[in-house]
């Protein structure tokens, strides 16, 4: 008597669980709403923003308030300069907008699979731990990263029609376009890998969103930081801080391998 | 029928509690096995230990052909598991439930769809096939676990208390299946706590507490622990003298009172049971009836399991 199964490749069974999760996220409108809402607010609080400082001029005490916190723009025409500095302050806040989004689904991807019992199944499937990890960590990331991606493309494109030529340069930066291309997928696997390496330990959906909250923090910080000029996004911190993040995606989604112990979760979670 | 399932001391510990200790079984191809115990004796345990869902302490087992903790990942693809909870994804449909866990199991897209459908319609979900799941009664959903279970064709089902929950009409369709599969050749491992069914089912039933206290058939189960027993019906009621009197027939073996009857074993009913009744009415009985004493697997089980 034989088996139809077989083992089947890792692409099948990343490409099984992404469909299926995104199939489930889907058929959850306020989900949907909910990942989708942050960064439409970012996207059009910056093009109100740049719209706005194009129509009305600075105040005195405003350009000189901005010449003493950017002594780079001391001597650029106030409005464009005002212009080139929110254009940049909105893209340090779609660095934001990965490390939000995946998160709840990220947090959800086990401690839903525990909490709806449908673990001990998958976990009956001839799938290896660290392939599952794998494929929830996509199934949270690729959507995030395309609506980052999405949303910045429609920013970029607003700008470009409203905003002055201070504020094109700001957001057509060959720095600030790799950053996009490249700091957000490592930004938004960082978010993830920290969501699922939560979902894994962590036996409550409140505390797992509780601890979660705090995985924006170093993020934030570092947002914070440029804006206030402590930390410049120059060639060399891009690349330590792009393989700074790679390091850390890597040593987070194996932390989270350890930490998903198959025998530990299906004996206590009650 | 060769073996499809072997443990060999098998032992699972928790902490400071022993779940499965010293655990010794041997399952054929294409039995319904029977694994019955009380509440909290293991018997899960036992079940995501052989599906290698978790690991032994200590001892070893080949499931379907391979080594448990050397060949997990095979073990895993030619079992099937009905867990206690039908844990179903809910907002979606039956059918891509299946076809989610055929993809796992590494089936082509052509023969998932025929397997999804196979089984949907042996469960008569077929035309509720793009219904989500959650609109679906406890039976429906059981139904849809155990289709789930069976869709690789696995070697050896194992089945947690499938019945469990379900109205008459779902239990009897899931009762069938397991016929079914068995006439497939599949082996079905089946934990329950329904002792009817699994006299029933099973081909041989194992009594266990945190190891196998008994593996037999059931027919031999009943007859080595209660022999041939009849039932003598005495109106109004038997009396002590009556009971006396038949104890000292040649050839009764063992005789009880019951609910107002005599209950009289020998190892030959044909021959005692007419001495038993010229001499009760001997003794001024008044015999009502006289019939075989059928012997519940519950009376077994409690007698092995609880020792009463």
């Amino acid at each position: 008597m034989s088996t139809l199964a077989t083992t089947a490749s890792r692409q099948t069974i990343v490409r099984a669980v992404c469909v299926r999760e995104w199939r489930e996220s889907l058929g959850n409108r306020l989900l949907v709403g909910m990942t989708v809402l942050p960064p439409l607010v970012i996207l059009f609080a910056g093009i109100a923003a740049v719209a706005t400082a194009a129509l009305v001029p600075p105040s005195e005490k405003d350009v000189a308030a901005l010449y003493a916190a950017s002594p780079a723009v001391v001597g650029l025409d106030p409005k464009e300069a005002v212009q080139g500095l929110i254009a940049t302050y909105f893209l340090i806040l779609f660095m934001l907008i990965p490390t939000v989004v995946p998160l709840t689904i990220a947090i959800y991807s086990v401690i839903g699979e525990k909490s709806a019992r449908t673990l001990e199944p998958l976990l009956a499937a001839p799938v290896r731990v660290g392939e599952l990890l794998l494929a929830k960590s996509l199934a949270s990331a690729i959507p995030a990263v395309i609506v980052t991606w999405v949303a910045y493309g429609i920013y970029l494109g607003s700008v470009s029609l409203l905003g002055s030529a201070a504020a094109v340069r700001a957001v057509t930066a060959p720095r600030w376009i790799l950053a996009i291309l490249i700091m957000v997928p490592l930004l938004t696997l960082l978010s993830v890998n920290l969501g699922i390496l939560i979902s894994t330990r962590v036996n409550d959906v409140r505390v797992a969103q509780q601890i979660g909250g705090l995985v924006v923090v170093p993020v934030v910080g570092i947002g914070i930081l440029q804006v206030t000029g402590r930390v410049v996004l120059n060639n060399e911190s891009f690349v330590n801080t792009a393989i700074f993040l790679l390091v850390c995606d890597v040593v987070v989604f194996l932390l989270a391998r350890v930490a998903f112990q198959r025998e530990n979760i299906l004996s206590r979670w009650r | 029928m060769g073996v499809v399932l072997r443990t060999e001391r098998l032992t699972k510990r928790f902490e400071r509690l022993t779940a499965v200790e010293d655990l010794d079984l041997e399952v054929r191809e294409g039995e319904v096995f029977g694994f019955l115990g009380p509440n909290g004796a293991g018997k899960t345990t036992t079940l995501r230990l052989l599906c290698a869902l978790i690991a032994p302490t200590s001892g070893t087992a080949e499931v379907a052909g391979f080594r448990l903790g050397q060949q997990d990942e095979l073990i895993r693809a030619s079992v099937g598991i009905l867990t206690e909870q039908p844990g179903l994804y809910e907002r979606q449909s039956a059918e891509d439930n299946l076809l989610f866990f055929a993809a796992l199991f590494g089936l082509s897209s052509v023969v998932a769809r025929e397997q999804t459908e196979r089984y949907l319609r042996l469960m008569g979900l077929w035309d509720r096939r793009t219904e989500a799941v959650a609109t679906f009664s406890r039976g429906m959903k059981q139904k849809m676990a155990i289709a789930r279970a069976a869709l690789h064709e696995p070697r050896i089902i194992f089945l947690d208390e499938p019945t469990t929950g379900l109205d008459p009409d779902a239990a009897r369709t899931v009762r069938e299946f397991i016929t079914q599969i068995r006439g497939e050749g599949r082996t079905v491992f089946l934990c329950t706590h329904n002792l009817d069914e699994a006299d029933r089912l099973c081909d041989r039933i194992a009594f266990f507490r945190r190891t196998v206290i008994r593996i037999d058939t059931p027919a031999h189960l009943r007859a080595e622990l209660y022999g041939h027993a009849t039932e003598f019906r005495i109106l109004p009621s038997p009396r002590p003298e009556h009971l006396v009197r038949v104890r000292s027939v040649d050839g009764v073996s063992g005789a009880h009172l019951e609910n107002g009857s005599i209950i009289v074993k020998s190892a030959d009913p044909l021959l005692v049971n007419p001495r038993v009744i010229r001499a009760l009415v001997g003794v001024g009985a008044e015999v009502a009836y006289v019939s075989d004493r059928k012997v519940s697997l519950e009376d077994v089980y409690l007698r092995v399991v609880e020792g009463t």
